[in-house]
């Protein structure tokens, strides 16, 4: 690695723990460490949100996949992304923000009861951690490849780094070092896109080079009968369940959501994650397509963003691209243990053991993400052993998320939505998913199959069972309602969470 | 079930253009939908109502790039 490479790596990561450090004077309760005490602008909460979400499986395997599928790769950031997060601009983050809570699992509470509360939180923890574990192997395979670092170095310098910034500073830390990962990636793309272009010839010769060799690598789509992304199932499983899911009740997604300074910030900053989303084509779709019109010939398709970074960028920017790919990990591994912490302090805690201090959630909260995170990093070595547990990741993701949505959905449309109904949905749903799994159906169609089963089930069992003893107002949405209609809610009148202070 | 699946796995009576009209759909009834929101919960607690803190014009220009997109790439 070229000197100039190493000097800007080194100068990044001192930048990033810095940053965290001097925040860590703000952080002086739980409301502080777990939503940045409610003090994030739109701009920091859009950037973040993109940090988060683009991950080990975007940065490396997007890349891999457009070598392989094409454009249609990018259909994960357009149809599986922007309906949804409109959705959770404008309708559940002022939900969410009206229901005064600090996660989805505490509205799912509040909507449904506490037992669906720490269901939902567990299945997302366990999910978390094993993501997180992921995170940490795939940068220390980066920095092995990269710095010739072993593993266990690349995995023990990563989760300190991370975990001094995410201790010290909680989300404010968090949201503030990932807008800053986010610049690095997209500054990085465009100087690839840019290069890679001009290498090629300009963009006409880019596309024609590009279609005459593959010919469906600029459709938007494939066939019905293809093995991997077939369209119904890309539109059905991805576009109408497991996006919606994701970016409606994604906690380390809508975090920093609830952690901002006004309902409007948290709508725009989803808005403005959603603008910048459509262009993470450029970062992570197009290396993979340079690769292809650059006659790469890789052995493994997940090789493709190496290579364009070896033979196309120049030293120094080279070593930005490097910074932006740890930054992509990095983002989700502090992103995962705030929001796991979180979880585990308010949502599992507070429900098993209601005589809990909650003057102690901040110290908690803050053991919790270093234990979080030494239970990662002793998780990501054995990555490379468990060669599907990635796989099983994303398995995971769509067995219960269909079961998720439908409670969301009905929960927050509707008043019939009632908590035994509610639980017996989760207890089911999420069964049978799997056993639709195990007959070979494709994961996409298994999460489509489950939330229309899940949809049924919850307002079938509804019709017979007590209904919910809550106030309802600020729990659901009817915003076509009058202002003055019995029943209907305040107009969203932003609501302070339960004994917490509002700025 | 499976028969199910296999109906929908048929690119004879699946082409694969439906999709790009699927999506384009389904993109302008949601700009239908961004437009029926009242425009009180969209300012909620905005400091002011100035006309670019109105998000559901950021929502239609990200429509308006999605049916682009979906046009453009079939």
């Amino acid at each position: 690695m070229h000197t100039l490479d190493l000097l800007i790596i080194i100068g990044y990561l001192l930048l990033i723990v810095f940053v965290g450090l001097r925040l860590s004077g703000k952080v002086n309760n739980a409301h502080d460490f777990f939503l940045a005490g409610r003090s994030l602008a739109w701009w920091v909460i859009g950037l973040s949100i993109i940090g988060t979400n683009i991950g080990a499986d975007s940065y490396i395997g997007a890349a891999g996949n457009a070598y392989n599928v094409g454009i249609a790769q990018a259909n994960f950031e357009w149809i599986g992304a922007i309906p949804a997060m409109i959705l959770a601009s404008l309708v559940f983050i002022p939900l969410y923000w009206k229901a005064g809570v600090y996660s989805i699992a505490e509205y799912m509470g509040l909507r449904y009861s506490q037992a669906v509360r720490v269901l939902a939180a567990a299945i997302t923890v366990v999910v978390a951690i094993f993501a997180i574990g992921v995170a940490l192997w795939a940068i220390a395979l980066t920095l092995q490849t990269y710095l010739g670092w072993p593993i266990w170095l690349g995995i023990m310098v990563t989760g300190t780094v991370v975990g001094l910034y995410s201790v010290a500073g909680g989300l404010a830390a968090v949201a503030f070092t990932d807008t800053l990962q986010v610049i690095i990636m997209f500054l990085g793309g465009l100087i690839i896109v840019g290069l890679g272009i001009s290498q090629t010839g300009g963009m006409t010769s880019f596309a024609e080079t590009l279609i005459a060799e593959n010919p469906t690598h600029l459709q938007a789509y494939l066939p019905a009968d293809h093995e991997g992304f077939p369209w119904p199932a890309v539109i059905l499983g991805l576009g109408v369940v497991l996006s919606p899911a994701y970016w409606c009740a994604g906690q380390a997604i809508l975090q920093r959501s609830l952690g901002a300074r006004s309902q409007w910030d948290a709508s725009a900053g989803m808005m403005f994650a959603a603008l910048g989303k459509s262009f993470v084509p450029l970062l992570v779709v197009f290396p993979g397509l340079l690769a292809l019109v650059m006659h790469a010939n890789l052995e493994y398709p997940d090789m493709a963003l190496p290579w364009v970074i070896k033979n196309v960028l120049p030293p120094g920017i080279s070593g930005l691209m490097f910074i932006a790919i740890i930054a992509a990990l990095q983002s989700t591994i502090d992103s995962g243990i705030n929001s796991t912490s979180l979880l585990i302090t308010r949502d599992i805690r507070h429900v098993l053991m209601p005589n809990a201090n909650r003057d102690n959630d901040l110290k908690i909260g803050r053991y919790l993400t270093i234990g979080i995170l030494l239970l990662a990093m002793c998780i990501a070595p054995l990555i490379s052993n468990m060669g599907g547990i990635y796989s099983f990741i994303q398995t995971m993701l769509s067995l219960f998320q269909g079961p998720m949505l439908a409670l969301l959905l009905l929960g927050a449309f509707t008043r019939r939505a009632t908590p035994t109904a509610g639980l017996f949905t989760l207890l089911t749903g999420v069964p049978l998913a799997a056993v639709i799994m195990a007959s070979g159906v494709n994961m996409l169609y298994v999460a489509f199959t489950s939330f229309v089963y899940a949809l049924a089930a919850l307002w079938i069992v509804s019709g017979f069972t007590a209904p919910s003893t809550q106030d309802l107002s600020k729990l659901t949405y009817f915003p076509w309602l009058s202002r003055t209609t019995p029943g209907a809610p305040a107009a969203a009148e932003p609501q302070a969470p339960t004994g917490e202070p509002r700025p | 079930m499976n028969d199910l699946f296999a109906f929908i796995s048929d690119p004879d009576r699946l082409p694969v253009i439906w999709a790009n009209y699927v999506s384009i759909g389904a993109f302008v009834v949601l700009a239908i939908l961004v437009w029926l929101i009242p425009r009180r919960l969209i300012f909620a607690d905005a400091k002011d109502q100035a006309a670019w803190r109105d998000i559901r014009w950021w929502a239609t220009a990200l429509i308006a790039l999605q049916l682009t997109i979906y046009a453009t790439f079939n």
